[in-house]
């Protein structure tokens, strides 16, 4: 009886989950048929889930369109660089000086970050917009990359929790042997926050690889644009009579997702690794 | 060694104090003002006190079409993804073989980004030709028009968005490895089957991250943007309008700077208000558990 139960829950969890894998699975598979597509295809609207047509060279056509999209995906890797750069380094100090330095106002101050994760973005958005125009940084990437600089509440909360893990008595040795509060920073924090490091560096990734809002009202040459926008245009360029090259909106789309995959898999035991150091989750206590 | 500390101190967290006055608390302020005025973004801001968030609430109706989207929107979208990612997760989490291979592929549609979602489940959700109702149409449905129609244009939004509900599963299923296995071994030698087990021990244990991606996830949908810019354009007659893109467009389209702030400081008011209810009701939900070790 009891044996007969514990079949019949394995069965039924492994055909629910069979089921949704195939139901979530569907999408991918007509993206990647539409983008095989041939353009008579793409014109009838007659897509098929399973692809029937093998058009590879759509892969090639892309990248010789009057959208440069060579142009594209190296605006997106300039963006998402610079923001790691940016974020990592800020994230990093300012989570070390919560973490392990005290100063007068640090719990104000600390409460205040925290408080800023429930601000929407979108109540600074004109100001900024203001602040970036008068500094004439329209239509560069300087507004979507300098503010990493200055780090995320996100971030540093993450990262905050990650260091008091950390052993205080380590500080205390290094102390001992001379090291100043910049040097235990840098030689003994620093090399024990690796992992969360790189997984700062994959989530500030995730967030900027295929940010679409920010381009869209920063950037108005097509050329400056990263690949979330370009691809966008791709799809709306034609004028409403006329049907968008979903073929290869399509590549596009998939050369968007790509490099999404790449990091999800080379990074998944990094954001294990952080998950269990920092505590099982992102949640508060 | 105190004050060299504290110097030390203000340098490190010295990036946040700067980008905090640069980028939020300077904007903000300076964003309330902008809303109590009238500016084009090229003339002198003309103060009219209070005038924008009178006019929105009494005068302007497609506000009020924005307001109720957004929140049936998020409302519903939030709901139906904490259960069924709760669901998955829970299923996810059983002592079988082959659940990495499983929560791997439920989550891949989580890494496509929100452009290509879009782009795609705009071929997905065309009325003859689409995915969806040639699916449908073999149980001998008839599907809808989903983003042609106003009525079907928010369930249709809502649908795409459950579509990377494997983001939501990963978080529940990270929570649910620190509950202790001793909790379900004891259950089940009392006799507690599966079901009795998610209720009594999983569910309850795992309300604090429930409650955490509960409020992250109601603000992060009031600010649905990129889909229905690039889906719906908030058409067809304004039925899928969601307030940033309303703001957006108030903004970057037809240049009423002011307005626009004071659509951006009502989000933030939404936002807290889901925020303070969320917090308000976790008395009641939200089991506390500090025993518990996370290895």
């Amino acid at each position: 009886m009891k044996l007969n139960s514990k079949f019949h829950d394995k069965f039924s969890t492994y055909a629910i989950l069979t089921f949704l894998s195939v139901l979530m699975g569907a999408p991918l598979l007509y993206i990647v048929s539409i983008a095989l597509a041939s353009d008579e295809t793409t014109y009838m609207a007659t897509f098929t889930l399973i692809p029937k047509e093998f058009h590879f060279e759509n892969f090639v056509r892309v990248f010789q369109l009057d959208l440069n999209f060579l142009k594209f995906t190296i605006n997106s890797l300039i963006l998402v660089i610079f923001s790691i750069i940016g974020q990592v380094v800020s994230s990093s100090m300012v989570a070390y000086g919560f973490a392990r330095l005290r100063g007068p106002g640090k719990n104000v101050l600390f409460l205040i970050l925290l408080s800023t994760m429930m601000i929407p973005g979108e109540v600074t958005m004109i100001p900024s917009f203001v602040i970036f125009k008068y500094l004439g940084w329209i239509n560069t990437m300087l507004p979507l990359i300098i503010p990493n600089f200055f780090t995320n509440a996100f971030n540093v909360f993450l990262l905050r929790q990650f260091i008091s893990r950390i052993p205080v008595e380590l500080d205390e040795a290094a102390q001992m042997d001379g090291l100043g509060f910049f040097g235990i920073f840098v030689r003994i924090i620093l090399p024990l926050i690796k992992p969360a490091l790189i997984a700062i560096a994959i989530f500030t990734f995730t967030w900027n690889w295929g940010w679409f809002m920010g381009p869209l009202i920063y950037i108005n040459d097509v050329d400056k644009s990263p690949l979330a926008l370009g691809v966008q245009i791709l799809s709306a360029t034609s004028s409403s009579g006329q049907v968008p090259p979903w073929n290869l909106v399509s590549v596009g789309s998939l050369l968007l997702t790509l490099p999404m995959l790449i990091v999800y898999f080379f990074g998944q035991k990094y954001l294990d690794e952080f998950g269990l150091m920092s505590g099982g989750s992102v949640g508060i206590k | 060694m105190k004050k060299r500390e504290a110097i030390w101190f203000y340098i490190m967290v010295s990036p946040w104090v700067i980008g905090f006055l640069i980028f939020t608390l300077g904007p903000m302020i300076y964003s309330f003002f902008l809303s109590l005025t009238n500016w084009d973004l090229f003339t002198t801001p003309q103060f009219i006190g209070f005038k924008n968030y009178v006019d929105l609430f009494t005068k302007d109706k497609i506000f009020w079409k924005t307001l109720r989207n957004t929140l049936y929107y998020a409302i519903l979208s939030v709901i139906l993804w904490t259960i069924i990612s709760l669901y998955l997760a829970n299923l996810l989490n059983k002592p079988f073989k082959g659940m990495r291979t499983y929560r791997t592929l439920l989550y891949i549609p989580a890494t496509v980004p929100v452009v290509a979602t879009a782009l795609l489940f705009s071929r997905m959700f065309a009325p003859d030709s689409g995915l969806v109702n040639r699916f449908l149409a073999l149980f001998g449905i008839n599907g809808p028009p989903w983003l042609l129609h106003p009525d079907w244009v928010i369930p249709a939004l809502i649908l795409m968005s459950l579509w990377g509900v494997g983001a939501g599963v990963t978080l529940l299923l990270a929570g649910m490895k620190g509950i202790p296995t001793e909790f379900y071994e004891a259950a089940a030698m009392d006799g507690a089957n599966s079901r009795q087990q998610f209720f009594k021990i999983t569910l309850p244990l795992l309300t604090p991250v429930i409650f955490f991606n509960l409020v992250m996830d109601v603000i992060g949908s009031l600010q649905t943007f990129t889909q229905v810019y690039i889906l719906t354009r908030g058409g067809p007659n304004n039925a899928s309008q969601m307030i940033v893109l309303y703001l957006f467009d108030n903004a970057f389209r037809w240049y009423k700077m002011g307005y626009a702030s004071a659509i951006a400081w009502i989000l933030f008011a939404i936002s807290l208000i889901f925020t303070a209810l969320i917090f308000r009701s976790s008395s009641l939900w939200v089991h506390y558990e500090s025993e518990i070790k996370k290895s």
